[in-house]
């Protein structure tokens, strides 16, 4: 009996001993801005580096979809590797000639290899990620008794083992200064969702300036498992927001907020950026995935394009871009219907589900729109002052117009399942489930159907006919 | 998209919201609503320091025009 007694306390000392180590579990937590001027900061390199110029101004936007999205843009970038040309006296492929990548979800996991290790992403990335059953892999972990342990604490989740294994097995421990150091194009923009406000949540320095936290120091893994974050199955990554000290806004934010009878998109993007100015209010926010504000992370490349002080803006001013080029790889299905086969109005957690999800694809083709109005809109204004100039040259002494720095050739291209001809092969595509578990004929195909997609798409055609690649 | 027009008797480049953004004498597209617009170093031989404006409807042919003239001692 005595000895009976003794076994079930050590259990329960055991238990208690365990609980409270696992209430130590905590997720890592984003440091505070650095006040050392050299800590590198990651944002767009303003100067181009090795084979890549800026006048061939090329930005890649990869949606999300699990594995699927991840393949797709795995063959696109496989295309543009194997697409040779030469521009301004020098021979290269496509793929040296990449600036940015914007990235949500499945298609997270592609850019941020590539971005971090470049070619070996044509290796490594198929047998690391793509042909392994990252969803089972997940769940084995689940079973781990350590890891219950880890998951009673509150500040540790199910989030916290997926980033684990994204940083132990395929990012390398990297964190965003591997991304930053050297500075070197393409700038991988990683998209994520904020719970609160819905607002997309970019992980590069000038967001996080509005953390006061340092980006620098923060795991690749985690930005992705955030941008990656499907809701329900994952929980959300949780940021500091950290008290502004020495914060200054910067003056096109400050421009913005006065902006609401003259630009309301001005307006409400300075607006739902300072609001973490407040780190009272909000010291904390959780992120989610980033398909739930833009699922083909085409906002941060149309905001780089349209505002004043984007990256792509300041360029194109600048006068330095002369094509630009914009990729969209949208590995979007169709979800086979059922619920409108039944006269039962569907249960609470279908609602549920479908209420998550269900505004991932509602902007997806008007940010597709909205980028080739913009492109048109700049074309149109390039003809106006040709044609203009042209009567006016025929004026004796006429003073000539204004002009651009110089003028750029635009091209908006999208990948999708839905431009391929054969409906069964497009049936089979739109059909793959989102997840990170296919089999390696899916993969196969859906890296072949990216190149394909990309090498029949009529706007790349134009493209590469006016590089004159055949 | 709106049009801005910066007048200087030299190329010089433009700051729009304290960040280069263009060249004097060439169209520079932005977006609508209010900027700071002054021009790159030298910073002190040109007047006036800066302009506010709000851009809204302009075009490439009417776009909105400032004008920065060179200091005298230059």
């Amino acid at each position: 009996m005595s000895l009976k007694n003794t076994s079930s306390s050590c259990v329960i000392v055991a238990c208690a001993f365990f609980l409270t180590l696992g209430g130590c579990a905590h997720y890592p937590v984003n440091g505070p801005s650095s006040r050392h001027d050299e800590t590198p900061r990651y944002e767009f390199a303003p100067e181009a580096n090795g084979l890549n110029t800026d006048s061939l101004f090329l930005c890649l936007a990869f949606s999300g979809g699990g594995t699927r999205a991840a393949a797709l843009s795995y063959g696109v970038l496989e295309k543009l590797r194997h697409t040779r040309l030469t521009w301004k006296g020098v021979e290269k492929s496509l793929l040296d000639e990449v600036d940015c990548i914007s990235s949500v979800s499945g298609g997270s996991f592609t850019a941020a290899y590539y971005g971090l290790f470049g070619d070996r992403i044509f290796e490594e990335f198929r047998p690391k990620f793509l042909d392994v059953n990252i969803q089972r892999t997940l769940i084995w972990r689940l079973f781990n008794p350590i890891n219950w342990v880890r998951l009673a604490s509150p500040y540790f989740n199910r989030i916290d083992l997926a980033a684990e294994y994204y940083d132990e097995h395929l990012f390398e421990g990297n964190t965003f200064v591997a991304l930053a150091q050297p500075p070197r194009r393409p700038f991988v923009i990683i998209n994520a969702t904020n719970m609160v406000n819905g607002e997309r949540f970019e992980f590069t320095q000038e967001q996080f300036d509005f953390l006061a936290s340092d980006l620098s120091s923060y795991p690749v893994a985690r930005a992705v498992a955030a941008s990656s974050a499907f809701p329900f199955l994952l929980s959300p990554i949780t940021l500091k927001n950290y008290p502004h000290v020495e914060f200054q806004l910067p003056k096109d934010y400050q421009a913005g907020l006065h902006d609401y009878d003259d630009n309301r998109r001005r307006y409400y993007w300075a607006k739902n950026r300072t609001i973490y100015l407040d780190d009272e209010q909000y010291p904390y926010l959780h992120l989610m995935d980033g398909g739930l504000s833009d699922n083909i992370g085409l906002r941060p490349i149309e905001a780089a394009y349209r505002r004043t002080g984007g990256f792509i803006r300041r360029l194109i001013n600048e006068g330095r871009i002369e094509k630009l080029v914009i990729i969209v790889v949208n590995a979007r299905t169709v979800e086979k219907d059922d619920l409108s086969r039944s006269e039962s109005p569907p249960g609470i957690l279908t609602v549920a589900a479908k209420t998550a999800t269900i505004a991932m694809e509602h902007y997806s083709v008007e940010t597709i729109e909205t980028m080739k109005e913009l492109r048109r809109e700049r074309m149109k204004a390039q003809h106006n002052l040709a044609a203009c100039q042209k009567r006016l040259d025929q004026c004796p002494g006429s003073t000539p117009l204004p002009a651009f720095a110089t003028t750029i050739d635009p091209y908006v291209i999208e990948v999708n399942f839905e431009a391929l001809r054969d409906p069964a092969q497009r049936d089979d595509l739109q059909s793959l489930p989102t997840s990170f578990a296919l089999t390696g004929e899916q993969v196969d195909a859906l890296i072949q159907v990216g190149q394909q997609l990309l090498e029949e798409s009529p706007d790349y055609r134009a493209f590469l006919e006016d590089l004159m690649i055949p | 998209m709106e049009y801005l027009l910066v007048h200087f008797p030299r190329s010089r480049r433009v700051l729009i919201d304290d960040e280069f953004n263009g060249r004097t004498n060439e169209l520079i597209e932005l977006e609508a609503g209010r900027h700071t617009v002054s021009l790159g170093p030298p910073y002190d031989n040109y007047e006036p320091d800066e302009y506010t404006v709000i851009l809204k409807n302009t075009s490439a042919l009417d776009p909105r025009e400032v004008t920065f003239e060179l200091k005298e001692h230059e």
